[in-house]
């Protein structure tokens, strides 16, 4: 009968909607655990241990089991790198986003697209393997070093984050709307001038957004770095020289440090730096996106 | 209202010094743009190719399913591989009911609101978090807190807090290529939504969901620094190495691959690692392209259209 | 086929001369040998059911079709003498000498300033003193000037839509063409702002040629001296717009002008 059929179906409906809320709220609940977890025990090093803020994010000693936390080597090595990445793999991601959206013809996207996505595939420990074992000779061949250090970082970085950059640049530029393009050229300009006085800058919001997830991901990166960077805890005079960054060191010595020490204290306490640039950079995000509309 | 032209210069010819050093301009730039993406692709080819070149002569039976060494050479992969596939088993059993459930919340159901502004933002912030700092909460929580030390299963629920962002894109985005007439079909013949969407919306949406499924299993299958300090370095050893206890430590070829280029114990650490690198290659290649086809076919099954 | 009727248009001097123009997009052939001669700083509409390929028509003139992928062009289009297709020639520098301003407004995403003075920098202009003169002048004969002076610098997406559709008429003054092609310029707009733009065209015409699409046979009896009429990919006729509208020569012009199809 009618009615008994459709009770049911509102029950399923109402049992349904439970779980869609759950789920949902699961993502809620999720980042609030991390953030409160990572804050407690990134703070332990100041309130448990009673180490002076101050000489943790702008002292340069560091010597894990000899109580000194000055995590300036590794913020100097985190920002330089990831600097380094999108100096060089904005700027080719913007440019090869503007290749897919203005000038590639069909079959040569189609061609070209897979490769993309598996530029994105490749798994960043092969990425680090490849660095490691690659890059770093070349680099030591042709400037007469030992290899690694910020250099070999940045350019693996670099390539790292081109795939992300890339497509989302493209999709950036795809949504500018047709008319701009006739009005510019009707104008009389190349494409080259419509491309760079009125594509990028009308799509500058989104252009930002790649660029900023561009260096999130850059700067959250940990083994490719790693495994190329030489990890001295040292500020590093050239890009030449062994140096750190915030993601190596946690991964070289959580390992090592004792559990509850002031040690691995200071590196959850990096941990929490990691996490709150993130945090930032998702706020930049949405002043960009908001600034569009 | 007076004549707009002033003095105009007597009709110039069809082109001029400016023009042609503007049309250089932008020959060059073309061709830089032509250059870099061209020189992207190549770059692209060369990595997978020194990657086969490097790991080729690493592969062999044994290889792929003896066991680690741990001091001599002529260890295997094999209980890495299996961990591998087993701990995004695992992931897969967590993300997929959370993510497509949230993403059909997001999608379908959800007005604006403060409470749908909360999951997107929650989404996009969990999205952020580096894979190390996620690491770190599984070492915190499953590790230290619950006591339960190195596992497959406490690697498994980072995993599935790396992923659960990206899974719930995939569904979200898949939702909406779905036409809205098949919606309205639906509830005009008296389904309720959630009816329509079990059986008319996710269907229709198989295709791009199994293809985004897949992509994302293919990092989960490459992800290291998230399963370092929670499934651990090492494998368990005999034949519980191969079981599916969720409870034993379990290192996934990835961060084997890791361990043997950072601490190089075995005389033969290199090859091993070169074997490594490839089989996690080919693995991702094999995931691209499952994904494609299967997606392809999915789609072309349930809709009986080609895209 | 029938023969323009070139003879009905009084002895004026040609600004551009269009020779068996031929437009194809693929294999569909849009425009089908069409001649005809476009007399000097006058107006000339060019109207036809849609679909009647006029704005094809248009856009072969400033060598738009460059930038449709599959679409060919053959025949000759001269402006002055000099035909625009003869290989050699760079479109570029077509288009600085024949404008074209479009169905929709599309300011570009910049201030109402940069948006005029955008053809004039991209030509080398580079000094400001003369960059905001041009701006002016190109403002004032476009109406805009009283509007915008106050507002130069701020987005010229706030303008409302005729404001803008002026705007890019600036835009295209501040090249200084010779040559005005309009595709159905007021068609976006409501009464006001069209009667804005038709008032516009008519000081416009005592420098510029222009050559205007319009699906309006009322506004192409308005505003323009001469009047061509097309028909499927076909150059039906030509003529001054009062012979054109009281008395077509040919039947399919005449349907057209009495309301037999739209």
């Amino acid at each position: 009968m009618v009615g008994v059929r459709a009770n049911k179906a509102h029950r399923d409906e109402r049992i349904a909607l439970g779980f869609l809320v759950t789920s949902s709220a699961i993502f809620v609940i999720a980042i609030a655990l991390i953030l409160a977890f990572l804050a407690v025990n990134g703070t332990a090093l100041f309130y448990q241990d009673h180490y002076s803020p101050i000489a943790f994010l702008f002292g340069s000693d560091w010597d894990g089991f000899g109580g000194k936390f000055g995590a300036a080597p590794f913020i100097v090595g985190s920002l330089v790198a990831t600097g380094f990445a999108i100096l060089v793999g904005g700027p080719l991601g913007v440019a090869i986003g503007l290749f897919f959206s203005e000038l590639a013809p069909k079959r040569v996207a189609e061609a070209f697209k897979p490769a993309i996505e598996v530029l994105v595939g490749i798994p960043s420990i092969v990425y680090g393997w490849i660095g490691l074992t690659l890059l770093v000779p070349l680099i030591a061949r042709v400037f007469h070093a030992e290899g690694d250090g910020l250099l070999a970082a940045g350019i693996v970085l670099s390539i790292m984050i081109l795939p992300t950059v890339i497509s989302l640049s493209e999709d950036a530029l795809k949504v500018v709307p047709n008319a701009l393009r006739e009005g510019s050229a009707a104008l009389g300009a190349t494409r080259w001038e419509t491309m760079s006085r009125v594509l990028v800058p009308a799509a500058s919001s989104g252009l930002a957004v790649a660029i900023i997830l561009g260096i999130a991901r850059a700067i959250g990166e940990t083994l490719a770095v790693q495994l190329v960077l030489g990890n001295a805890a040292v500020i590093p005079g050239s890009l030449l020289t062994p140096a750190a960054a915030l993601t190596s060191e946690i991964v070289m010595d959580m390992g090592d440090a004792p559990e509850g020490s002031a040690f691995r204290h200071a590196l959850f306490t990096m941990a929490l730096l990691l996490l709150l640039i993130a945090m930032c950079l998702i706020v930049l995000i949405r002043l960009a996106l908001r600034k569009r509309s | 209202m007076a004549s707009v032209v002033a003095a105009k210069p007597a009709a110039a010819p069809l082109s001029g010094d400016r023009a042609r050093s503007r049309r250089i301009v932008d020959r060059i730039a073309t061709a830089s743009l032509w250059t870099a993406a061209s020189a992207v692709v190549a770059m692209l080819i060369a990595f997978v190719i020194y990657v086969f070149v490097q790991g080729y002569s690493a592969i062999s039976w044994h290889f792929l399913t003896g066991y680690p060494q741990s001091a001599v050479a002529g260890g295997g992969v094999g209980p890495e591989i299996f961990n591998s596939f087993y701990i995004l088993l695992l992931t897969l059993c967590f993300t997929l009911p959370i993510a497509v459930l949230a993403g059909v919340f997001l999608q379908e159901y959800a007005g604006p609101g403060r409470f749908r502004d909360l999951v997107q933002f929650s989404a996009e912030s969990l999205a952020t978090v580096p894979s190390i700092v996620m690491g770190l909460f599984g070492l915190i929580v499953f590790v230290q807190l619950f006591h339960w030390h190195f596992t497959a299963l406490g690697g498994a629920l980072t995993l599935t807090l790396l992923n659960l962002p990206a899974m719930m894109r995939v569904t979200q985005e898949s939702l909406a290529g779905v036409p809205n007439t098949y919606r309205e079909a639906s509830m005009a013949l008296g389904a309720t939504k959630w009816q329509s969407v079990l059986r008319a919306i996710l269907p229709s949406a198989i295709g791009p969901l199994t293809t985004g499924v897949v992509l994302v299993s293919g990092r989960i299958f490459g992800e290291t620094a998230a399963l370092i300090f929670t499934a651990g370095s090492s494998v368990s050893f005999g034949a519980s190495a191969y079981d599916f206890n969720p409870f034993h430590t379990a290192e996934t070829l990835a961060v084997h691959l890791y361990s043997t280029q950072r601490e190089a114990l075995v005389p033969d650490a290199t090859q091993i690692a070169n074997g490594s690198a490839l089989v996690l290659l080919v693995m991702v290649l094999l995931f691209n392209v499952v994904a494609r086809i299967v997606g392809r076919q999915l789609t072309q099954r349930f809709t009986g259209k080609a895209s | 086929m029938v023969e323009p009727q070139q003879s009905r248009l009084p002895a004026l001097r040609s600004k551009m001369k269009i020779d068996d123009l031929n437009v194809y997009y693929g294999s569909f052939h849009a425009m089908k040998h069409a001649s005809l001669d476009v007399p000097d700083r006058h107006v000339m509409a060019l109207i036809g059911p849609s679909g009647c390929g006029k704005s094809t028509f248009l856009r072969a003139l400033n060598r738009m079709h460059d930038l449709t992928p599959g679409a060919r062009v053959t025949g000759t289009v001269t402006l002055d003498g000099n035909d625009i297709y003869a290989p050699g020639i760079d479109p570029v520098t077509v288009r600085h000498r024949i404008g074209m301003v479009f169905q929709r407004p599309n300011p570009f995403p910049k201030s109402i300033y940069e948006n005029v003075v955008y053809g004039p920098k991209i030509h080398g202009e580079g000094n400001a003193k003369r960059l905001a003169e041009i701006c002016e002048r190109s403002l004032r004969a476009a109406a805009l000037w009283d509007e915008a002076k106050d507002r130069l610098h701020r987005s010229a997406l706030d303008l409302s839509g005729g404001q803008q559709q002026r705007l890019c008429i600036a835009r295209v003054l501040a090249v200084e063409p010779e040559v005005i092609l309009m595709d159905e310029p007021a068609s976006a707009l409501d009464p006001i702002a069209t009667s804005k733009i038709e008032d516009l065209i008519g000081e416009l015409k005592k420098d510029y040629t222009v050559i205007i699409v319009t699906h309006s046979m009322q506004q192409a009896a308005r505003i323009s001296d001469f009047t061509t009429f097309f028909l499927l990919g076909d150059l039906i006729e030509v003529g001054t717009t009062s012979e054109i509208f009281t008395r077509p020569t040919d039947k399919r012009t005449e349907d057209y002008i009495t309301g037999r199809y739209g």
